[in-house]
């Protein structure tokens, strides 16, 4: 896998991730009404990925990083499509337990896609630069998607969301498997 | 391939969810302060000026669209909303047109809360006649409900009413006034927004002035007679306001009232003028949401509060800090439950035999979560047509919480009839912006005047192009 695709990929999935998490709130505002009902959201999405973090590891070796990213990607920009048409709370807390799954997916094979291309010598270096560029590109997403949200609806967010996932899942796809 | 593949499945599901979302889950849903009828409206429509306005009643004249009115959102009966219906948010509207500090008089979009016109008139030492007793109220929706507060000598907010002006139905614009227009003006005030839009209110002021407070522990049976003799009597009482209990020892028996009275010296109102902000309100947010849950609560709100009011004895308020009276500490979030207001009037001379049969009533009611009743007074005025001050009356306000459930609300739907039936037994009223807890037959007793109304309503809007849940439960 190209470590550059590999960069720009993760830093579009971070950029959609910070777009949809703070306003993410405003939606289970809607469809919520207690705060204990957020601390189930939030709890549901924690649990599923810890318990979901030992599978998909060992998947990973047997997989494949990019096969992962792009799996998660993919599933992540149809799973936003769900999230403008949830009505209930039940129906927030399902996307949520998908969402934890997803996401204990993408840490995962980030990280193991990071040790396997970080130079023994220079890891600490070469890790450093990485978080360098996808937070710089998640703090742009998430400043301009506050003026955004002023403009358009949550709904409008979680749609652009979803186009970039697709976008970032295309950047390793496009290569040749030899990668 | 996969790719292909891939692509047309995304856009098939992207295509279906921005379809759904637009075309059905994308309607608002709303809900006003009662949170027991959440509604789907058509759109929500800021007012953001005059011709805004004129174009939004234009185009649903055009459509055939319906229009709702909306505010604070205070009322609970959805009074500013219905299903399918375009609610208008007045909020945005809220500039001082005119203001005239000699002569005494303001003029305010009708968005505009009663706090904006307390920053603004305050450094000119005057005051608002009459408004509720918290501040976060719009003109516009105090107007159509025709509110009345703690101040004694004042009657409701009609009678501080010089003039308005009406966006009607048919998307012209009038001034209404006792003399201009008048047929619009008994019907509009207390109107519930069904005759248009007020656009804005030309409202007479008072001098701002110092209180001293007087407060006072007394048994029910001898409320009325402390009223006539010390209150009302007393040229110097200015505002009152009363509690009774609702704790299980005491009962619909203890009480403590507060008058305010003007300060002999005047001259101190300068170290008291400046407008008080909201407080940190943790304790008694506290207090009050243990007295939700348990007697030992509710007995122990009723002595912190007691002890507190008695304690003010004394001290010194400007006028215009008394109306501005915290509200935060009421927020209530839950889940499953809501609070609910409802007020009662009655003569003054029916006090204590009133609250005899209510308590009577109530001690059956275990179920019934009565958390605070606070007690004021309104002078007679039929200046409206739908007048709730028949006679000299107190006005009782109950807080009461219950669950949203669909049996829950019908607990207190039964108990709140009872409640009205014991009123109207006792020459009383309730008052009209809460939830639609009462029969068509109480609103008739209550308000005699109500067929007048509603037919005067379908002859100023014969095609309804307003609306709201109040006027199609009573209507007929």
């Amino acid at each position: 896998m190209n470590y550059r695709r590999f960069v720009t990929s993760q830093s579009l999935v971070l950029m959609a991730g910070s777009m949809i998490f703070p306003f993410y709130v405003l939606l289970l505002r809607n469809v919520g009404d207690s705060y204990s009902q957020f601390g189930w959201a939030y709890g549901l999405f924690a649990l599923t990925s810890a318990l979901a973090y030992p599978v998909i590891g060992k998947a990973a070796d047997r997989l494949g990083d990019r096969v992962l990213l792009i799996f998660y990607s993919m599933a992540m920009a149809v799973l936003l499509l769900f999230f403008p048409l949830a009505t209930s709370v039940w129906q927030v807390y399902g996307l949520q337990v998908c969402m934890g799954v997803l996401g204990a997916v993408q840490k995962n094979t980030e990280k193991a896609a990071l040790a396997r291309h970080a130079d023994q010598g220079q890891a600490g270096a070469d890790i450093g630069r990485y978080h360098f560029w996808t937070s710089i590109a998640a703090a742009a997403a998430v400043i301009f998607t506050g003026y955004l949200v002023d403009f358009l609806t949550i709904a409008t967010i979680f749609y652009l969301a979803s186009l970039m996932y697709v976008m970032s899942g295309f950047i390793i796809w496009k290569e040749p498997k030899t990668g | 391939m996969k790719k292909g593949l891939f692509v047309c499945l995304y856009g098939v599901l992207f295509t279906a969810s921005v379809y759904l979302y637009s075309h059905v889950y994308s309607r608002p849903a709303v809900e006003d302060a009662g949170r027991l009828l959440p509604a789907q409206v058509k759109t929500i429509e800021r007012a953001d000026g005059e011709q805004t306005l004129k174009k939004i009643v234009q185009e649903a004249n055009r459509t055939g669209t319906q229009l709702t009115i909306a505010g604070m959102q205070h009322s609970q009966g959805g009074q500013t909303y219905y299903p399918g219906a375009v609610m208008i948010d007045m909020k945005p509207f809220n500039n001082v047109i005119d203001f005239d500090p000699e002569e005494k008089w303001i003029t305010v979009q009708s968005g505009a809360t009663w706090d904006d016109i307390q920053r603004y008139i305050n450094p000119y030492g005057l005051s608002v006649k009459v408004m509720q007793s918290q501040n976060i109220f719009t003109v516009g929706g105090s107007l159509s409900v025709n509110v009345h507060g703690r101040d004694i000598r004042n009657e409701a907010l009609i009678t501080t009413v010089k003039s308005f002006r009406l966006l009607k139905p048919d998307g012209t614009i009038i001034r209404v006034s006792r003399e201009e227009n008048a047929e619009w003006f008994p019907y509009v005030i207390g109107g519930y927004g069904l005759f248009g839009i007020i656009l804005d209110a030309t409202l007479s002021l008072t001098e701002d002035e110092l209180y001293q407070k007087r407060t006072r522990e007394l048994d029910y049976r001898d409320y009325t007679r402390y009223f006539g003799q010390q209150v009302k009597e007393n040229e110097a009482v200015k505002m009152h306001l009363a509690r009774i209990s609702v704790a299980p020892s005491s009962f619909l028996r203890s009480m403590y009232v507060t008058d305010y009275i003007k300060a002999q010296n005047q001259d101190m109102l300068t170290s008291y003028k400046e407008l008080k902000e909201e407080r940190i309100v943790a304790l008694p947010k506290l207090f009050l949401g243990l007295s939700r849950y348990s007697e030992w609560g509710k007995e122990t709100f009723w002595d912190i509060q007691k002890q507190y009011m008695l304690q003010e004895d004394g001290s010194l308020e400007s006028r215009n800090n008394v109306m501005r009276s915290e509200t935060d500490f009421m927020d209530y979030e839950s889940g499953e439950r809501t609070e609910v207001l409802q007020e009662y009037f009655i003569p003054t001379d029916e006090f204590a035999s009133y609250i005899d049969d209510m308590r009577n009533l109530l001690e059956k009611k275990d179920k019934f979560n009565l958390l605070n009743i606070t007690i004021r007074y309104v002078e007679k005025n039929d200046q409206a047509v739908l007048s709730y001050a028949k006679e000299d009356m107190f006005a009782l306000v109950l807080l009461i919480n219950q669950g949203r459930s669909k049996q829950e609300v019908e607990q207190s739907k039964a108990v709140i009839q009872e409640m009205i039936d014991v009123t109207l037994n006792h020459r009383g009223s309730y008052y009209l912006p809460y939830y639609s807890f009462p029969t068509k037959e109480q609103l008739r007793k209550a308000y005699p005047l109500a067929p007048a109304f509603f037919k005067k309503k379908q002859e100023m809007d014969p095609k309804k192009r307003f609306t709201n849940y109040f006027y199609e439960e009573y209507q007929q």
